[in-house]
């Protein structure tokens, strides 16, 4: 029987939208599930149109062909000793990926599927339906592969854990991600989950993976994350027809400040994990950019590009706060895990050996002034055996907003800011600490939405963690002695090019 | 006598530290307190008195916390002077 060709069928089958009788618009997309923003009645919606189109036939085909392929992989590299051959600082980068995103991954399916039905047009509601069925694949298969190795390395464990304990990063992603996803409206995920953080940061962030892992040797990885990356490509494109609903409706504003809150957000996030990644845990060898060059290059580029196709503009602190954070805000991040690394569930690479400085210093003039000097005051302790030095006696003040340490004296110090200190907050009788004048912006913007959370310090002073020390904020972090993070090389960084390391790697 | 948190600023260190005082401390000690996380840590200690700033004043070295009027949480920076 001859078959229709999709785009003569594709439209009917796929445009259920009909007009409300038996119950009204209001009870069948409530305002919290469904935020109209005024755009009512709900034909306003009815415009949307996905850029990229797939019939449910074709996305099962896709599906089962991608898992066959990446399961099988798994499968050969489980039989191999490739993991153990990888380097140390590779290693934690992908340790540190699985704990921070498996779960989020998942759990993105609940913000797939409140667009699934309460997304305002019924072929946005269709594409949300593959975006739940991608993202229960990505927490699922994001959770299987760690599990593959876990004889090879227990901490793959917190693929799964992570997102269940108090560690500090890990209460970081929750709180980003309720922003974004978990207690979000649809309209707004669809602009800050698929537009902002998709199709602006995770996308092409998957790209670059998958690229430095085949590079590095990490087949299974490699394969794991490109074979994700055509999913996210395609849900991500959710954004898209959402913004231009809500330009033609007169509401450039909305979108616009729903980017620029989520935009700032998912930077510091970003910054936190990818930034470390590939300008420290990254073999030398194999690093083929900066992270501030794959910023220039492919997310401030696709983010220009966008404003300038929907008629929005850079966001207000673009010039005065994002850019200048990209010299200086991911390595001050980086020096504040690797000293606190018992925080943390991976083996966090110093990265800064003679040869790795002088990348930094190429990739960053100036580095070695700002940041190499903490890291010689460092490596002195370590080669005078006093390692107890390098290891910390109190917490840093962490920001309630992006809930990461507050760095501002480096951005200070690197002359990108004019104050080190903290930005405060006085609401309703209790002070707010907030790591830069954007995160402030942010909670200002809807301080009901923020105020009753509190950060890892907040429960530190109000006595959650008892005892009120280092190593009984450890264990209320789920942190115990064999997953805390450790130095990645043993130091060996510390010694390179000395005589005689007295306490050289073992 | 009280334990009292503060945000503490090592002069040239890269991040705001939680540092616990005491109430009676005079800011010569809490200098010191907050010096202790950063100097021969992360930072060389810094030759010179040890100043305590907060809100841009420089406090005196006998002041405490509540005769500065330093809230619990409030920013003081260690300078070298």
């Amino acid at each position: 029987m001859p078959k229709l060709r999709r785009s003569e069928w594709y439209d009917l089958a796929r445009d259920l939208n009909w007009n409300l009788s038996y119950v009204t618009e209001e009870e069948a997309f409530p305002e919290e599930m469904s935020n109209h923003y005024g755009i009512t009645p709900n034909e306003r919606w009815w415009g949307w149109d996905e850029p990229y189109k797939v019939s449910y036939r074709e996305y099962v085909h896709n599906q089962h062909g991608k898992d066959a392929a990446v399961y099988s992989v798994n499968s050969v590299v489980a039989r191999s000793r490739m993991f153990e051959e990888l380097d140390p600082g590779w290693k934690s980068a992908i340790i540190a990926h699985y704990g921070a995103i498996a779960l989020p991954e998942y759990i993105a399916g609940i913000g797939e599927s409140r667009m699934g039905r309460f997304g305002r047009a019924a072929a946005w509601r269709n594409m949300a339906l593959f975006g739940t069925l991608d993202e229960t694949r990505h927490g699922q298969i994001q959770t299987y592969f760690p599990y593959t190795l876990l004889d090879k390395e227990p901490r793959m464990d917190w693929a799964h854990k992570a997102l269940h304990t108090n560690e500090w990063g890990a209460i970081a992603a929750r709180h980003l991600f309720d922003d974004m996803f978990t207690a979000n409206d649809a309209v707004s995920t669809a602009i800050q989950l698929t537009f902002t953080f998709e199709t602006g940061f995770t996308n092409l962030q998957f790209l670059g993976m998958a690229a430095d892992a085949m590079e590095v040797g990490d087949l299974d990885f490699g394969a794991l994350i490109s074979s994700i990356q055509t999913d996210e490509s395609r849900h991500a494109q959710q954004g898209e027809p959402t913004v231009k609903i809500l330009v033609e409706n007169g509401r450039a504003d909305l979108a616009q400040k729903l980017v620029d809150h989520m935009f700032w957000r998912s930077w510091h996030i970003f910054a936190l994990l990818t930034g470390l990644s590939m300008d420290y845990y990254t073999p030398l060898e194999h690093r083929s950019h900066s992270f501030k060059e794959f910023m220039e290059e492919w997310i401030i580029k696709q983010f220009l590009d966008q404003f300038r196709d929907f008629g929005l503009e850079p966001s207000w602190y673009w010039d005065s706060h994002f850019v200048p954070e990209l010299d200086w805000y991911h390595h001050a991040l980086h020096l504040g895990v690797w000293f606190w690394r018992p925080t943390v569930w991976w083996n966090p690479d110093a990265g800064v050996s003679p040869a790795e400085r002088e990348w930094l210093e190429e990739k960053y003039p100036g580095w070695n002034d700002t940041f190499g000097v903490y890291w010689d005051t460092i490596a002195e302790n370590i080669r005078n055996g006093a390692e107890e030095k390098t290891l910390p006696e109190t917490f840093p003040i962490v920001c309630n907003m992006c809930q990461i340490p507050v760095v501002t004296p480096a951005g200070y110090r690197a002359g990108k800011l004019d104050s080190p200190l903290p930005h405060l907050l006085v609401h309703e009788g209790r002070q707010y600490v907030f790591c830069s004048e954007p995160c402030k912006w942010i909670f200002e913007q809807n301080p009901a939405r923020f105020a009753g959370h509190t950060s890892v310090v907040d429960r530190f002073l109000g006595g959650e963690i008892q005892p009120p020390t280092i190593p009984g904020a450890l264990a209320w972090m789920g942190l115990s002695p064999e997953e805390m993070g450790q130095d990645a090389t043993n130091y060996a960084w510390a010694h390179e090019g000395r005589e005689a390391p007295g306490a050289a790697a073992s | 006598m009280a334990l009292f948190p503060i945000q503490g600023i090592y002069q040239d260190d890269f991040v705001v530290l939680l540092v616990p005082i005491d109430t009676e401390d005079p800011m010569t000690v809490v200098a010191e307190k907050i010096a202790h996380h950063a100097a021969g840590i992360r930072v060389p200690p810094h030759e010179g008195e040890l100043r305590v700033r907060y809100e841009g004043e420089l406090l005196p070295p006998d002041a405490t916390v509540v005769d500065a009027g330093v809230p619990p949480m409030g920013v003081l920076e260690v300078v070298a002077t």
